[in-house]
């Protein structure tokens, strides 16, 4: 045999795999073997972890629905309508769809209030924020195509509502809504559109982003924190990834299987009426994520509640340099973020819990 | 002035670079304009078809009529007097349904609470803010034939 492998004894097949597949395996051993700091121990800490978590469960539960999911405008009630209550198992993985989504949002929420209060986006790690807040908002717009393309009335005068709103913004909004309705009013391209956006396009985003955010994370390392009651030495200030803060994730992760299930089997994601364009129902209201800014457009006129959206959202995008600005100009102390944070994040509660009340 | 060979060179080099680049730059970006082009559907300008509405003793005086154009929406007519105006349901503020509400005289949008006069202008919520007001479907009377018309948007044929 004049193989130049056959140098390698045929019994052992490790060694023989790794010739067909030369991959440097001590080196995943050292990339994973990311120090943790001593205050991932707590549980709040571990919460960026569970978005990601719940995309992967998306992806697979998403992928699902795609089996008989039909994006046409004739069709798509239909085919929701036969998921839920015809295909096996169905109802359950449409449930789950429509409940990881809910949580997934919630978790990129606290994770964001986590990172905000205890001051983590800060130098040098302003560039993860804005990575951060690009997920959050690839999220919404996950949920908003979503919804839209169950083709029930909400799905329809959520649709015409929000790209009429988008209509608004200067400049470009107008581009931004012939682009999403495939037209000048919401029509047939339109479900097609939120469908390749929502399968297509924003998961192609996202995973993008979100391996931009990890990597950021172990380039920078994690910020580490100290609290009150520590007990830190020099042993114990970090522990390993792999099996400790792994073991934690799988546990969350088994929580999250958990409180889906519970929940999808509890509350199954039901089906409205079918969308109809000439009549709007008597009370419609979109997804409570979107419950701020639905509150606000019925306090404000158009403009104003548009602009004040979009102010607030790019401070919110570019905080961590705004606060640099802002503390250099008026000696603003650190803790006034704190204020500012509880504030803002009132304004959100309240808007939200307000319209959730309000018929 | 009087170049040596190497800076000849060097210059013919940086010219084809910058040609190569600036022929790349081009080419990709047209490829891009063409690429938003591609996902940005040609605009059809939709063309309108008078519709017969009606007899004109059909509307009575200070009640409002619903007819329905080529695509299913209502369109509402309103008789005051010996005038005859037509409004579309589309919500000037962001494209709801509003309804007639009777027992009030008001047209409702049930989006964001925006209430409206009988005469088309908004009273309450968003759309009073911004001091809209619901949009004017063309209207025709034929007086001497006793008949109505309005126009609306026509649907779209394959010709
Ligand atoms: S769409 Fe009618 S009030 Fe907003």
């Amino acid at each position: 045999m004049a193989h130049a492998d056959s140098a390698v004894p045929k019994k052992n097949r490790a060694a023989r795999f790794a010739v067909l597949f030369p991959f440097d395996w001590d080196s995943v051993q050292h990339i994973s073997a990311e120090p943790v700091p001593y205050h991932l121990k707590k549980w709040w800490f571990c919460l960026g972890g569970t978005p990601m978590y719940l995309f992967v469960v998306q992806v697979v539960t998403g992928i699902a629905l795609t089996f008989y999911y039909v994006p046409s405008p004739d069709h798509a009630y239909a085919s929701v309508a036969a998921i839920t209550q015809h295909v096996r198992f169905g109802w359950f993985i449409r449930s789950l769809h429509k409940w990881s989504s809910n949580l997934m949002i919630v978790a990129v929420f606290l994770h964001m209030l986590r990172v905000y209060f205890t001051g983590a986006y800060r130098h040098p790690r302003q560039l993860n924020w804005l990575f951060g807040f690009g997920l959050l908002g690839t999220t919404l717009a996950f949920g908003f195509t979503g919804y839209s393309l169950v083709y029930e009335q909400l799905s329809y005068w959520g649709a015409t509502v929000a790209t009429n709103l988008m209509e608004a913004i200067p400049l470009v909004g107008p581009y931004v809504a012939y682009f999403m309705r495939g037209g000048p009013e919401v029509g047939e391209q339109t479900l097609t559109r939120f469908f390749i956006l929502h399968i297509g396009v924003l998961p192609t985003v996202i995973v993008v982003l979100l391996a931009l955010h990890i990597v950021m994370v172990r380039l920078h390392g994690v910020a580490e924190f100290t609290f009150p009651g520590d007990n830190i030495t020099e042993e114990n200030r970090f522990f390993r990834f792999w099996p400790e803060h792994a073991t934690t994730e799988i546990l969350i992760g088994v929580l999250l299987m958990y409180i889906l299930t519970i929940l999808s089997l509890i509350f199954p994601a039901h089906l409205g009426s079918q969308a109809n364009p000439t009549v709007t129902p008597e009370h419609i209201k979109p997804e409570w994520y979107f419950y701020f800014n639905f509150r606000l457009l019925k306090l404000t006129s158009l403009n104003i509640s548009v602009v004040l959206t979009l102010c607030i959202g790019l401070i919110a995008l570019f905080w961590p340099f705004v606060e640099t600005w802002l503390q250099k100009k008026f000696r603003l102390p650190d803790k006034a973020s704190v204020i500012i944070g509880v504030v803002a994040f009132m304004g959100f509660l309240i808007l939200t819990v307000w319209e959730s009340f309000a018929n | 002035m009087k170049l040596s060979k190497g800076e000849m060179m060097t210059r013919r080099k940086w010219l084809a670079s910058a040609l190569m680049g600036g022929g790349l730059l081009l080419s990709y970006g047209a490829l891009a304009v063409q690429g938003l082009l591609y996902v940005l559907p040609e605009q059809v300008k939709s063309k309108t078809r008078k519709l017969f509405a009606g007899q004109l003793s059909d509307f009575h005086e200070g009640k409002v009529k619903a007819l329905f154009d080529l695509q299913g929406n209502q369109i509402l007519v309103k008789r005051q007097a010996d005038d005859l105006k037509a409004y579309s349901t589309v919500c000037p503020h962001l494209g709801c349904r509003v309804q007639w509400v009777e027992s009030d005289k008001q047209f409702f949008c049930p989006c964001h609470r925006g209430v409206f006069r009988e005469d088309g202008v908004a009273i309450g919520g968003p759309p009073a803010d911004a001091g809209q007001r619901l949009a004017e479907v063309p209207l025709e009377v034929d007086r001497a034939a006793g008949v109505v018309y309005i126009e609306v948007k026509d649907i779209k044929r394959r010709s």
